[in-house]
């Protein structure tokens, strides 16, 4: 979407504020940011002022039914020969409980059903409070964000359906088939299935899947249970299996893939806000004898109340090479209107096809002040060093104003 | 059957899920405290990340009585309004924390890491418009690098089964692929890549762009 385009959606939120005004509550945010940084895709050094801005108007009928949520970001590089760029997020009409049956939102929104997720220029229709099953459908034109504007053409366009259990506390299941058409033609047929089952009050039992009608396989499947015998520990075992899919429009839909498949063991555990560890180890399988191992532990500690500090370690050994990481983070709170926060990442790694190690790093460090209940200045500067660059200096500052 | 019925709406007025309104201020704590003492596992824990697609992409789910979509967009689609001082961005997008360091050069392993993943976020066509900078034949991979011992026949066969989503993203018209793949009517060498349990009608029912770079369709 050109900047004209997102920029008259943004007037049009702002000016829908203003018409709307006599009774209606107004609130959001607004961050004017200024960025610097190194264009990887042109080789050029950049500096860029954006502006976000959210936007939410509610009570604008005497019912309250109907409320206008709108997010996009305008973005404008300095110097000549540098065009500014837009970002939609979304922006539709919200009409709660029609006949206490129906929700509807009409606008740029994103959906989401089991059988897939899009931003979709269109429209959502909820059917709820007809019984223990209640429905949800949508359709729209499909919005893909690229780099520098929108992707795709212009007739792509999505369609879901779903029914799903409701008013059971600890049993939910759902049933969605979603259509993507590539211009006029049919790309992805998929249905989707999920079903979530809670036990013994500790155990909570899930899984879901994605069946794709084209090539009749299930192309995902997930299954899994999390055993939490405290609030504070939680234990984690789940398989997952998949095959690439692609439209049916794209060549590579009629080629052989293997199936990945994935285990995971996973370890939750919190002390209040004083500590908190999980510990990771997951297995994966790429098909024709592949594998890899990947072991993930990260600890979290408040040793007095305004410093919080992160570690976490990652270490991935097998197939199409090597990883090793560990990432550091602290954020101090100076006192209640100030922050400082900073960090190391630092990572080793080999491919397969390379004969060395490579080592990356990223050095950052950060302030916030809040000078008023909705008032804050922020910035943040970052070093990365890597196989690409001896020095990579990026950064922002921030000034968002809540409304 | 009418009384079943009711018996059902009955307990359906009952069994009403608890929505959380009320609770978007608490702290995370005090949330699983409750959730545990209702047989609920918490769902805001250290696995959130990674966890919390089978919970939000159920519809009717109660995400959205504390968080606004710009909350589910900041992450997927590089918005930046919200963004805390930790988060940091490539270029003016705001990118997750799973993109580390140098992620232009660890991506190729963790887009092997089941490849779904990236589709979360990115859209197929995003990963074409930045490999299109590069020289075809320039990815580091074995297909590309060949040598002497390299056994094309077997070794880019398992190369591509295992990950045809990144031969995509170069060559999003499988040009290349036709001059062995494509039948030998339309010149190439007419080494089958379908599965062996390949649905062909049901893609020609749907499109047949597909299948003309191939075959000649009758």
């Amino acid at each position: 979407m050109g900047l004209n385009r997102v920029g008259t959606a943004l007037t049009a939120m702002m000016l829908l504020a203003a018409g709307t005004a006599w009774g209606a509550e107004i609130s959001g945010k607004s961050s004017t940011q200024f960025l610097w940084y190194n264009n990887e895709f042109t080789e050029r050094r950049i500096f860029e002022a954006a502006e976000y801005l959210r936007v939410n108007i509610t009570r604008i009928d005497q019912t309250g039914k109907l409320s206008f949520h709108g997010y996009g970001r305008g973005a404008q590089p300095m110097g000549p020969d540098h065009d500014g760029t837009a970002r939609l997020y979304y922006f539709y009409a919200d009409y709660r409980d029609l006949y206490d049956k129906l929700d509807l939102k009409f606008g740029r929104q994103f959906v989401n059903n089991s059988a897939g997720s899009a931003i979709i220029d269109g429209l959502q229709i909820d059917l709820k409070s007809v019984g223990p099953i209640a429905f949800s459908a949508f359709g729209g034109r499909d919005v893909i964000f690229g780099r520098d504007g929108e992707l795709g053409y212009a007739w792509n366009t999505n369609l879901g359906i779903s029914a799903y259990l409701t008013g059971l506390k600890k049993t939910d299941a759902e049933i969605s088939w979603l259509r993507k058409w590539d211009k006029s033609e049919a790309a992805r047929d998929i249905i989707g299935l999920s079903a979530k089952q809670y036990l013994l009050n500790s155990l909570r039992l899930y899984g879901n899947a994605r069946f794709d009608m084209v090539s009749e396989t299930f192309n995902e499947v997930q299954g899994g249970g999390k055993y939490f015998p405290t609030s504070d520990l939680v234990f984690t075992a789940e398989y997952y299996q998949s095959y690439p899919t692609f439209d049916t429009t794209s060549i590579y839909s009629v080629f052989t893939v293997d199936r990945y498949r994935e285990g995971v063991f996973r370890t939750d555990y919190s002390l209040g806000d004083k500590v908190s560890i999980n510990l990771g180890y997951n297995r994966q399988w790429y098909g024709e004898g592949a594998v890899a191992n990947v072991y993930h532990a990260g600890v979290g500690v408040r040793p007095v109340k305004p410093l919080k500090i992160n570690l976490e370690v990652d270490n991935r050994q097998g197939y199409y090479g090597s990883t090793n990481g560990v990432m550091v983070d602290f954020d101090y709170e100076l006192n209640k209107n100030a922050q400082v926060a900073g960090g190391i990442t630092y990572d080793v790694y080999q491919r397969d096809v390379m004969t060395n190690d490579n080592i990356a790093r990223r050095y950052w460090l950060g302030g916030k002040y809040r000078f008023a209940r909705n008032m804050a200045l922020s910035g943040r500067i970052q070093n990365d060093v890597n196989a690409r660059f001896t020095e990579n200096v990026s950064g922002r500052l921030t000034f968002d104003y809540d409304f | 059957m009418l009384l079943m019925l009711s018996v059902l709406y009955v307990k359906q007025a009952a069994a009403q899920k608890e929505n959380h309104k009320d609770y978007a201020d608490t702290k995370i704590a005090e949330c699983n405290a409750c959730h545990k003492s209702e047989g609920i596992a918490p769902n805001h824990d250290g696995d959130w990340t990674r966890s919390h697609r089978t919970l939000a992409s159920r519809p009717g789910n109660n995400c959205s009585q504390c968080h606004d979509q710009h909350y589910c967009l900041d992450c997927h689609k590089g918005g930046g309004i919200n963004a805390d001082l930790s988060i940091y961005t490539f270029g003016r997008d705001y990118a997750p924390r799973s993109h580390r360091s140098d992620f232009i050069n660890l991506h190729p392993i963790k887009a092997l890491d089941n490849p779904q993943t990236c589709y979360r976020c990115h859209d197929q066509k995003q990963c074409s418009q930045c490999h299109d900078r590069f020289p075809k034949g320039n990815m580091r991979i074995k297909s590309h690098l060949g040598g002497q011992n390299y056994l094309w026949t077997s070794e880019h066969a398992s190369e591509a089964r295992r990950n045809l989503q990144s031969c995509q993203t170069c060559h999003p018209d499988g040009d290349v692929c036709m001059k062995c793949h494509a039948s030998t009517a339309k010149g190439g060498s007419g080494i089958n890549p379908h599965p062996r349990s390949f649905k062909g009608n049901n893609i020609k029912d749907r499109s047949d762009r597909a299948c003309i770079k191939c075959h000649y369709l009758r």
